[in-house]
């Protein structure tokens, strides 16, 4: 496992560390979400292995939030020069740039200095889970109102409170997460770590207000492509356009949310 | 390694008896769940899934005998608990016996706690000896004979029969617990006991059934904001105010009744601060605690978590005084663990009489036991294969890497599923018993 606050390098050789404490990570959490599922099946799971279950889910989404952060402030400060290189991203990417606000300026370049696909596919990854919890947590808020989460005794049958600061506890949101049905979604999300495909009907811009039936909608779609692992697929000029855009609306979300200290 | 843990350099433990089937099909409701001495040690009792209850006796002591010590044999079985279904919550609520514990003797009768999940049960066990024979008031047909035709007053007589131990439910303490009791210990004024759940430990008076105080409350008023729950809980040995609860984090409460009706909040608190260095995903599941129990003496206590086992001094709150490793070897495998759902295998722990040892279980039908004078542990094996009467027990070694000596066994090679979970040391002797799923071991030491 990567130490946390440690710079990983603009380089390929990194990626290695990177996807090691990512499979562990990714098994951790696979392992976890098919014992809550199945623990959520039963009338009356047991209440230690539920609240130990959780503990874990909730430390593997602060150590994915954590290399996000440390990633974005490995990159953010850089100086980088006008003429990014960059040999598979498309050179229209720059002409979004205006678009952005000021803010996000700084990461537009951060991220077209990386050159390497992988890193590219991780850091959206990341970003896309994060973004997709978010909003799971808003789309789950109606529905799960019925179910039992397996913390809730029998006795405390109650609706799931409304969140009014969803980022301001990460444990509450991962809570509200693990009651709703759509964290199947995050599963195949997270098992895709190519470059997620994001329909252009989701406008970013509209805050985290993705309903579940577009977010199941994605499912198909998402579960298509093909995984980084084995990939070697270029992605196309279109989509890395579309891509970088949505990453930099992702990333200027997240940066409003996380403020630097 | 070296024998002698438990009573010296001369001491060597010996396979003594088996308790169980020895088919390969092991029936569920078989699985031994708890065992424990009582305060004499002339009892030992089990607790198994099928809510049964087993009192083994031992035998008195014969010259004649070559066994240095006395066989246990089959004293008293009964039904302490059936299977309930809970209408209102539509749950079924499990037989399986979580705990025993024995009542000190005050009379011929023996008493002890037997709980499940919900319900915690004072039995009476009786012996009966005697039988009043030579009544007039039944006809030779066994019918009551018209009062009128009664002439003489006739005292009947005491006979011997056979033995017959009966076992009699005198109290049940019912309804008190939402979820699942860990814990039953019974306090040292011998009036009260406590039980816990994952949330709650009462406080109940032997006499009373309809009523027990709650003590301890951790529950959350929003549930989902629950992160801690309680694993484990003991009465202190001599200070009948004092107790003790452990929880899922790696700590332990230290309470006194006497601050407050309400416990919640402690008079110690104990914990030892995680290493950084051996920080991984799985650090808060195996801190979980899964037992604790003070020493006779009252000023040491033990708490048993995945990987190791603990000795705290009451007087030193910020850390454990001893730390033994029971199976570091497994640290490695953590993640194949909480797959396979080992890692939430609880484990219990028990001191010897004079609290100079300790012991343990681990996989493999292995069981570990640790010398806190010499600091020398042994692992020993129970299986069938080490039965012959007599046989000294001979030290078992895991291979944790490089080659494997002759003898020892490879981490791979252990079996997950011969589990030993509960243990029992016999308060004055060196005769300990230990469960093998469903069979029951039992082992002394060998007289020179």
């Amino acid at each position: 496992m990567v130490a946390q606050g440690q710079k990983r390098k603009l380089h390929k050789e990194d990626e290695r560390g990177g996807s090691a404490w990512e499979s562990q990570l990714q098994s951790v959490l696979d392992i976890s979400m098919d014992k809550f599922h199945r623990d959520q099946a039963l009338m009356e799971p047991c209440l230690l292995r539920s609240v130990l279950i959780n503990n874990t889910l909730r430390q593997v989404q602060s150590e994915v939030r954590t290399q996000v952060e440390s990633l974005s402030a490995v990159k953010s400060p850089t100086k980088l020069k006008p003429e990014p290189d960059f040999t598979q991203l498309s050179p229209p990417a720059e002409h979004n740039a205006p678009l952005l606000s000021p803010n996000a300026e700084n990461i537009e370049d951060t991220f077209m200095a990386w050159t390497s696909e992988e890193d590219f596919s991780l850091s959206s990854a990341i970003s896309g889970i994060l973004k997709d919890l978010d909003a799971v947590i808003d789309a789950g808020q109606g529905p799960c109102a019925s179910q039992r989460a397996p913390l809730s005794s029998v006795e405390n049958l109650t609706p799931c409170p409304l969140r009014t600061e969803r980022t301001s506890d990460m444990a509450s949101s991962v809570k509200t997460e693990l009651m709703c049905p759509q964290d199947v979604a995050l599963d195949k999300l997270l098992l895709d770590i190519d470059t997620a495909v994001f329909e252009p009907e989701v406008n970013l811009l509209q805050g985290f207000s993705v309903t579940t039936e577009d977010l199941v909608k994605y499912l198909p779609s998402l579960s298509k492509s093909p995984s980084a692992s084995s990939s070697s697929s270029l992605v196309s000029h279109c989509q890395a356009t579309w891509e970088i855009q949505e990453i930099e609306h992702v990333m200027d979300i997240l940066m409003r949310t996380y403020p630097q200290s | 390694m070296m024998a002698g843990v438990g009573g010296g350099n001369d001491f060597q433990w010996c396979f003594s008896q088996v308790k169980g089937a020895i088919d390969e099909d092991v029936a569920e409701a078989d699985i031994i769940s708890t065992v424990e001495f009582n305060y004499s040690g002339e009892l030992l009792a089990t607790g198994d899934k099928g809510g049964r209850v087993v009192i083994f006796q031992r035998e008195q002591e014969s010259k004649n005998r070559l066994l240095s010590r006395g066989e246990y044999n089959v004293y008293s079985t009964f039904q302490s608990h059936e299977p309930e279904f809970d209408y209102l919550k539509s749950l079924e609520i499990e037989e399986k016996i979580n705990k025993i514990r024995w009542l000190p003797q005050q009379n011929a009768a023996h008493f002890l706690l037997s709980a499940n999940d919900k319900t915690i049960k004072l039995w009476k066990i009786s012996e009966r000896d005697k039988r009043a024979e030579g009544y007039n008031l039944k006809d030779e047909d066994g019918r009551l004979q018209d009062q009128f035709r009664i002439t003489t007053l006739r005292v009947p007589v005491l006979m011997p029969m056979d033995l017959m131990v009966e076992a009699s439910p005198r109290r049940i303490f019912a309804n008190a617990h939402t979820y699942h009791i860990n814990s039953i210990s019974v306090n040292s004024d011998y009036e009260t006991y406590l039980s816990a759940d994952d949330l709650r430990i009462n406080l109940w008076h032997l006499e009373i059934t309809d009523r027990s105080f709650n003590i301890v409350d951790i529950k959350p008023a929003n549930m989902e904001e629950l992160t801690e729950v309680i694993t484990a809980a003991e009465c202190h040995p001599h200070q009948c105010n004092v107790f003790v609860y452990s929880s899922s984090k790696g700590t332990i409460r230290l309470c006194d009744m006497r601050a407050a009706a309400l416990c919640d909040r402690h008079s110690k608190f104990f914990e030892e601060p995680e290493d950084p260095s051996s920080r991984s995903f799985f650090s808060e599941i195996i801190s979980s605690i899964s037992d604790v129990k003070f020493s006779h003496s009252g000023r040491y206590m033990m708490t048993r978590d995945y990987l190791s086992v603990k000795v705290w001094d009451l007087n030193m709150e910020n850390r454990p005084v001893e730390t033994y490793q029971v199976h570091e070897y497994l640290r490695s495998k953590l993640c194949s663990l909480y797959e396979n759902d080992c890692i939430f295998d609880k484990f219990e722990c028990c001191w010897n009489g004079s609290d100079s040892a300790i012991m343990t279980g681990s996989y493999n039908n292995f069981f570990r036991m640790f010398d806190r004078n010499t600091r020398r542990d042994i692992t020993l094996e129970a299986s069938r294969e080490n039965s012959k009467p007599r046989a000294i027990l001979k030290p078992r070694k895991v291979c944790t890497g490089g080659k494997r000596k002759k003898d020892e066994i490879s981490v791979d090679s252990l079996d997950f599923n011969k589990k030993i979970l509960h243990t029992a040391w016999h308060p004055k002797e060196n005769v300990i018993a230990v469960a093998a799923t469903n069979n029951l071991y039992i082992f002394q030491d060998k007289m020179n």
